[in-house]
């Protein structure tokens, strides 16, 4: 057994004792029940299980959950998928998603987005070029996989939200 | 109909003659499974220094070139894993620092230690060799000759080579690599043994 502490979504967990060989998902959906957070492939190869991580210093990355234990996000804070909403106000990248119909059975959504609002809020740190936006959108959802094949759907989602404010994202 | 068996039978032992004497040829070579280490001790018997060194290069191969190291030590920028040297999945890649891309860090999946649940091995520092210290594919002759160099072994001395093998905690995870996975051969203490050994009887290559 192991001490977890950990804040998600900007509420404190724990301390709580868990066991050394739970995962993060497991945690997240059979003890807490936020099964937004998905086991897709149980070999962090789609992503779908993947959460935010914020660092202290205002940086942030996503990180699988299906394989990692959950005693390893110890003192960390995360998002997952049902932090992004604020009082039941979508994001502008939740709009997008569905504007454009970039999921279909929605099991790779929480992943993708995750991955996608990491983008932004890199963009909005480190804005890009219109000319290479393409690029960067491709290579921050490289590794999600979607069995549904909505993969252009979903790029042109994140895109629209960044064309959409330019002063915000492009260099 | 039974004396059509005949040929067959007469081939299949004639190859399994052969292959007894290879394996028996094999093992007389080592002197030890392909699973252990000879001790520094049974070696005294070659008296010429330059052939027992080398010998003890040799048996120190077997840790060298075993899927446990060689699949961080890629001849390319993609590490292996498992004991069949598959292709890393997901498809990670060695990026600037051997530490992986930015957007998907080693230390993205691989924790402190190992995570047997997960079945994803671990620790504190997780990386690939640079690739001038790359194995895969190589001899334990050529492996030898890489490894005295510290321009291809990290800028260590043959006297840290002793300690690098001997106690380094990434390399001593090759002996505890986790579920499904086999250890490598003998154990740190051994390996480190014929290191020594090796280094203090001049470091030849076989």
């Amino acid at each position: 057994m192991t001490t977890l502490a950990l804040t998600i979504n900007g509420r404190a967990y724990g301390p709580t004792e868990i066991r050394d060989d739970l995962s993060m998902n497991d945690f997240l959906r059979e003890v807490l029940g936020l099964t937004g957070t998905k086991f897709g492939c149980g070999a962090a190869q789609c992503l779908a299980c993947a959460v935010i991580v914020d660092r202290e210093d205002g940086t942030s990355y996503t990180n699988p959950t299906c394989i990692v234990a959950a005693a390893n996000f110890n003192g960390k804070t995360i998002r997952t998928v049902e932090g992004h909403a604020q009082n039941g106000e979508l994001t502008a990248l939740q709009k997008g998603f569905i504007e454009h119909f970039s999921f279909q059975c929605g099991y790779c959504t929480p992943g993708f987005l995750n991955e996608s609002q990491v983008l932004l809020e890199r963009l909005a740190k480190t804005k890009v070029a219109r000319a290479d936006l393409e690029k960067t959108i491709a290579e921050a959802l490289d590794g999600h996989l979607c069995r549904c094949t909505g993969y252009v759907k979903y790029h042109q989602a994140v895109r629209d939200v960044v064309l959409a404010d330019p002063d915000r994202y492009l260099a | 109909m039974r004396s059509g068996w005949r040929p067959f039978v007469l081939v299949l032992l004639s190859a399994l003659a052969s292959g007894a004497t290879v394996a028996v040829a094999a093992f007389a070579a080592s002197g030890t499974a392909t699973n252990s280490l000879a001790p520094v001790e049974s070696f005294a018997s070659i008296a010429d220094p330059a052939k027992r060194s080398a010998a003890y290069f040799t048996e120190l191969g077997k840790v060298l070139t075993n899927p446990r190291c060689t699949n961080c030590h890629p001849a390319g920028d993609r590490p292996r894993q498992g004991d069949d040297a598959h292709l890393h999945q997901p498809p990670v890649f060695r990026g600037v620092d051997g530490m992986g891309l930015p957007s998907m860090r080693c230390s993205t999946c691989h924790q402190a230690a190992n995570f047997d649940p997960g079945r994803v091995p671990g620790h504190t520092v997780w990386h690939l060799a640079p690739i001038e210290m790359a194995w895969e594919g190589k001899t334990v002759s050529q492996i030898c000759a890489q490894i005295k160099d510290p321009a291809r072994n990290g800028g260590r001395s043959l006297d840290d080579l002793i300690d690098h093998i001997g106690k380094d905690t990434l390399v001593g995870w090759a002996w505890a690599p986790g579920v499904g996975r086999t250890p490598a051969p003998g154990t740190q203490a051994e390996a480190g043994a014929l290191v020594e050994a090796w280094v203090k009887s001049g470091a030849a290559c076989p």
